[in-house]
């Protein structure tokens, strides 16, 4: 079977792929872009580890991150009611500084010294892998059901044109703050699930570097993508420890992956795959 | 579906990472975290060398009872998030007997979860988070943890200067909020006052505003946490703006670069640190020439605690006679070495217990200025 | 005095952001393309200027080198990385633009070294004593270049035929081409000026600090997003205003709001209240 290398591997894909889909709800289906999309994986690991600090059993822990993530995002769904596009863009960016500001100067939080030795899962590795896992094949599922359902639909005309689909009588505040809510509040439960995975949690690990990496496997695996979404969030995780061998040009090749992506095949994997199926029809 | 793919394509790097290490059957392996790449990289790539020194010196006294050892590392980024599977890697694939982290507190407590749960010793060569050692019994620490180095910063700045008004400037991070914690706490008993605090965080290189204001305060001592990037700058600026008040570091102020950086500003700063530049134990002035001799450039602490975690790990492993993890485990709690940093033992915990070395800046380098050896001061943390 | 020593101790941190802002909210103003990048531009200044200084000796030449050194690559870049992906939605070129700002700290990790460089014998660094407050002569000239960059920016902008080139291609690329003008070309100068400037705030914040590293550019990549904002963004006028405030803020905030938050997240507040208020920036027009 596996061994305890491939299953820690598996668990930061898991944890990685739920992130990723929860971005992708809100950028992808809903057209709402976050540049502080790591804000809420962080509410969501704090609650998780101080409310299980706390005694909570840990699914409710879990849970109250989850939810604690969703609420917060309906309020900075609020702000997407404000503003679009590139300044949306700057004020989730700012969201995300906020929070880690504010978890920086707050004792009761960790402070800088971050919150370490809450209880944990009491699963064996392999045991949380499969909660993992299967988290992140609920999300997946939810996504996929989701973009055939009328709210996905709903979502869809909000992200094509806000305008017109006001004019249709589309209820968009709504359906901006439901995309946030439900976004946020999975980004959540996938953060309660890196504190459990981790086992130690600081300011640091939720920053604006964070919330580029998520947003880069959103867009490198194709925007609204769910499987693009799935194999780029998979592949870009766990990336760094892949090309250990190659040490020195590891970050370097990232942002280069990074890059080439965006400029050769906007998008994304989705994009890049559809176009080569493409080819292969044309072709006699 | 596509976890199989991933995984088959995982399974041919590892295999290719095997071949291209032609590890060989009778080496014993060490395992180590650190950070190579991104913001953390110069830190990380003085410890691992520092680690890389210490084994070539093992293996060239014949290694562990006749086994070489090999230096196994990998690269963090200082991520607690890399760190997990980096941990795991070592542990089960490379089946490494003890492992050390070159890393910084985050990448290094979340290592040290993983060592304790699959019973692996391990030493966090300079992470200062108090939280890493409390990961378990087979978790060990060879830097002095920021409070108690804080405690002798205070006794340094009252009661061996004679200082009474006291700025605290506090690099907002774990390593600098410990360290203003310990200065805080024992300011008062040396008769010294604080008069005043501020912050900054990592990413500041500009103090203009904190510069201004401490010139204000008018203090006669300025406790300063930070590392040679932030601390050099922050020196340069002090003096530039015509505060005079001498200037207590750290640790993290302990590299050329501060000195590189801070140009004449830099002479009369004085840190507590570990390695003593003017040390005349043959341990010490070997480990500060060879390195230089191996990386170009001189010896700092980061490196000396590189050296001194590997040394200690192997010292273990050869007392305990075998690789059985708990037998390593007991030799790395027995130990009694004398290392680049000094004699070293470990307390119940696994904190070190060691003098505090201060060095002073003089005509361009550091040298020393005194030594603090108070065991009740310096006692490190027992749970 | 303490006030009006914070407040200028503001300004100089203004002065930065603003050089470094200017270019990046031109860039937008053109081809609403949040250029990332561009603090990497910032950091190869201060790279250059180190180097050319220890070798020559002179701090004018290594202005001048980074200057055009990096605005000639800021219009490779347009021209290699951003123009064949103008078409396509704005997040294409944000993250592309990340992507290579990853890659050029990388780079100059890899070239130049983990620790960084420092001038051999830093330039400028005499204080200056003013009525009690000490400033070093770089201090002075920061604010003072600052403001001869902009004074001349803002007379490029009003009397020159580029300058109404610039804002009527900002204005209606379209109309602007069907005038004659060459857009292309508009779109080169702007590179280059943009870059041009960031090139020099790094040679500037490299003599005020005596240390270039790889990651120098992490703080004005999202910073100087943040300022071009709240002067509503492409705004040269309202950039330039938002960097000094911001400057100010920051200097008396980090004093005085310290407890509360850190500097980002004074910044960044400050954003989200303003934009909330008023979304199409501090200092923008409605559209």
């Amino acid at each position: 079977m596996l061994d305890a290398y491939h299953i820690s591997l598996l668990t930061v894909m898991g944890i990685s792929v739920t992130f990723a889909l929860s971005l992708n709800l809100i950028t992808g289906f809903c057209g709402q872009i976050s540049l502080g999309h790591a804000a809420f994986l962080g509410i969501g690991a704090y609650g998780a580890a101080l409310l299980s600090k706390a005694g909570l059993p840990v699914p409710l822990g879990l849970a109250a991150g989850a939810l604690l993530a969703g609420a917060i995002g309906a309020v900075v769904g609020l702000t997407s009611l404000r503003v679009r596009h590139d300044f949306l863009a700057i004020t989730t960016m700012g969201v995300g500084f906020l929070f880690l500001g504010i978890v920086r100067q707050q004792d009761a939080l960790g402070g800088e010294m971050g919150v370490s030795g809450f209880p944990g899962t009491g699963l064996d590795k392999e045991g949380f892998m499969v909660l993992v896992l299967a988290v992140a094949a609920a999300t997946a599922a939810f996504s996929l059901y989701l973009k055939k359902s009328w709210l996905g639909f709903a979502f869809d005309a909000v992200a094509e044109d806000e305008d017109t689909a006001r004019l249709l009588g589309v209820d968009v505040a709504r359906f901006k703050l439901a995309a946030f809510a439900m976004g946020c509040a999975i980004a959540g439960l996938a953060g309660g699930l890196y504190a459990h995975n981790v086992r130690f949690i600081d300011p640091d690990s939720f920053g604006f570097v964070e919330s580029i990496t998520v947003l880069s496997m959103v867009v490198i695996g194709g925007i609204g993508s769910v499987w693009g979404v799935i194999v780029a969030a998979a592949g870009l995780s766990v990336l760094p420890l892949w090309i250990q061998f190659i040490e020195d040009y590891k970050l370097l090749i990232y942002g280069g992956l990074l890059f080439a992506v965006m400029r050769f095949s906007p998008g994304g994997l989705a994009g890049a795959v559809a176009a080569v199926a493409r080819r292969g029809r044309t072709e006699p | 579906m596509m976890s199989r793919l991933l995984k088959g394509t995982a399974l041919a790097a590892v295999a290719a990472l095997f071949l291209a290490g032609g590890a060989g059957a009778e080496t014993i392996k060490i395992g180590m975290n650190a950070p190579q790449t991104g913001f953390a990289a110069a830190d990380g790539k003085a410890a691992v060398i520092g680690a890389q020194l210490a084994v070539e010196q093992a293996n060239a006294e014949g290694g562990v009872n006749g086994n070489q050892i090999e230096l196994v590392v990998y690269d963090d980024q200082a991520a607690p998030k890399q760190a997990v599977p980096i941990a795991t890697k070592l542990i089960e694939q490379d089946k490494v007997a003890v492992g050390i982290s070159g890393s910084y507190s985050g990448a290094t407590r979340a290592a040290a979860g993983v060592y304790q749960a699959a019973g692996v010793p391990f030493i966090a060569a300079y992470a200062v988070h108090p939280d890493v050692t409390r990961s378990g019994d087979f978790v060990f620490r060879t830097a002095v943890v920021g409070e108690v180095q804080g405690r002798a910063g205070a006794m340094l700045a009252g009661k061996m200067l004679g200082k009474k008004r006291a700025v605290v400037i506090t690099l907002k991070n774990d390593f600098g909020v410990s360290l203003s914690a310990g200065f805080k706490e024992k300011a008062a008993d040396y008769g010294i006052t604080v008069v005043n605090e501020y912050e900054y965080s990592i990413k500041d290189r500009q103090f203009g505003p904190i510069v201004t204001k401490v010139k204000v305060d008018n203090p006669d001592v300025i406790y300063a946490t930070g590392y040679f990037f932030t601390a050099g700058p922050l020196v340069s600026q002090l003096r530039a703006g015509g505060v005079d008040a001498t200037v207590i570091g750290q640790e993290g102020y302990d590299s050329e670069k501060f000195i590189t950086i801070a140009k004449d500003a830099a002479e009369g700063v004085i840190i507590t640190t570990s390695l003593d530049r003017d040390s005349t134990v043959p341990e010490t002035k070997t480990f500060i020439a060879e390195f230089e001799k191996k990386a170009g450039f001189a010896a700092d602490m980061v490196a000396a605690s590189g050296h001194t975690a590997a040394k200690v790990a192997i010292a273990a492993l050869r007392k305990a006679g075998s690789t059985d993890p708990k037998a390593v485990r007991d030799a790395i709690a027995a130990t009694n070495v004398t290392a680049a940093i000094g004699d070293i033992s470990f307390n119940s915990l696994g904190e070190v217990r060691k003098n505090v070395q201060v060095q002073i800046v003089k005509g361009g380098a550091f040298h020393r200025h005194s030594v603090i050896s108070d065991p009740d001061l310096l006692a490190p943390p027992e749970k | 005095m303490l006030y009006v020593e914070l407040f200028l101790q503001g300004l100089i941190q203004g002065s930065i952001y603003a050089l470094v802002a200017v270019g990046l909210t031109l860039v937008y103003g053109l081809l609403r393309i949040l250029h990332i990048a561009h603090a990497g531009l910032f950091t190869l200044g201060g790279y250059i200027g180190v180097l050319v200084t220890d070798a020559t000796g002179s701090l004018a030449l290594a202005l001048l080198v980074a200057a055009v050194t990096v605005g000639l690559l800021g219009m490779a870049l347009y021209r290699v990385c951003y123009e064949p992906i103008l078409n396509k939605p704005p997040f294409v070129a944000l993250i592309a633009s990340i992507g290579l700002f990853i890659a050029m700290e990388e780079i100059y990790r890899i070239v130049f070294g983990p620790y960084g460089l420092s001038y051999q014998a830093p330039p400028l660094q005499d204080s200056v004593v003013l009525w009690g407050m000490h400033l070093t002569q770089a201090e002075l000239a920061v604010m003072g270049g600052g403001v001869v960059v902009i004074a001349v920016l803002a007379l490029l902008a009003e009397k020159t035929r580029a300058g109404t080139a610039w804002k009527a291609t900002v204005t209606d690329p379209q109309m602007a081409q069907s005038f004659g003008i060459d857009t292309v070309r508009v779109r080169y100068l702007n590179f280059f000026i943009g870059s041009a400037l960031a090139a020099c705030a790094g040679v500037m914040v490299a003599l005020m600090n005596n240390l270039v590293e790889p990651t120098m550019g992490s703080v004005p990549s999202y910073k100087a997003l943040a300022i071009i904002v709240l002067g509503g963004l492409g705004d040269v006028r309202g950039t330039l205003i938002a960097a000094l405030a911001l400057g100010v803020i920051e200097a008396f905030g980090t004093i005085y709001l310290g407890d509360l938050m850190d500097r980002d997240a004074i910044a960044f507040a400050f954003l989200i209240v303003v934009l909330m208020i008023r979304p199409q920036g501090l200092l923008g027009r409605k559209a």
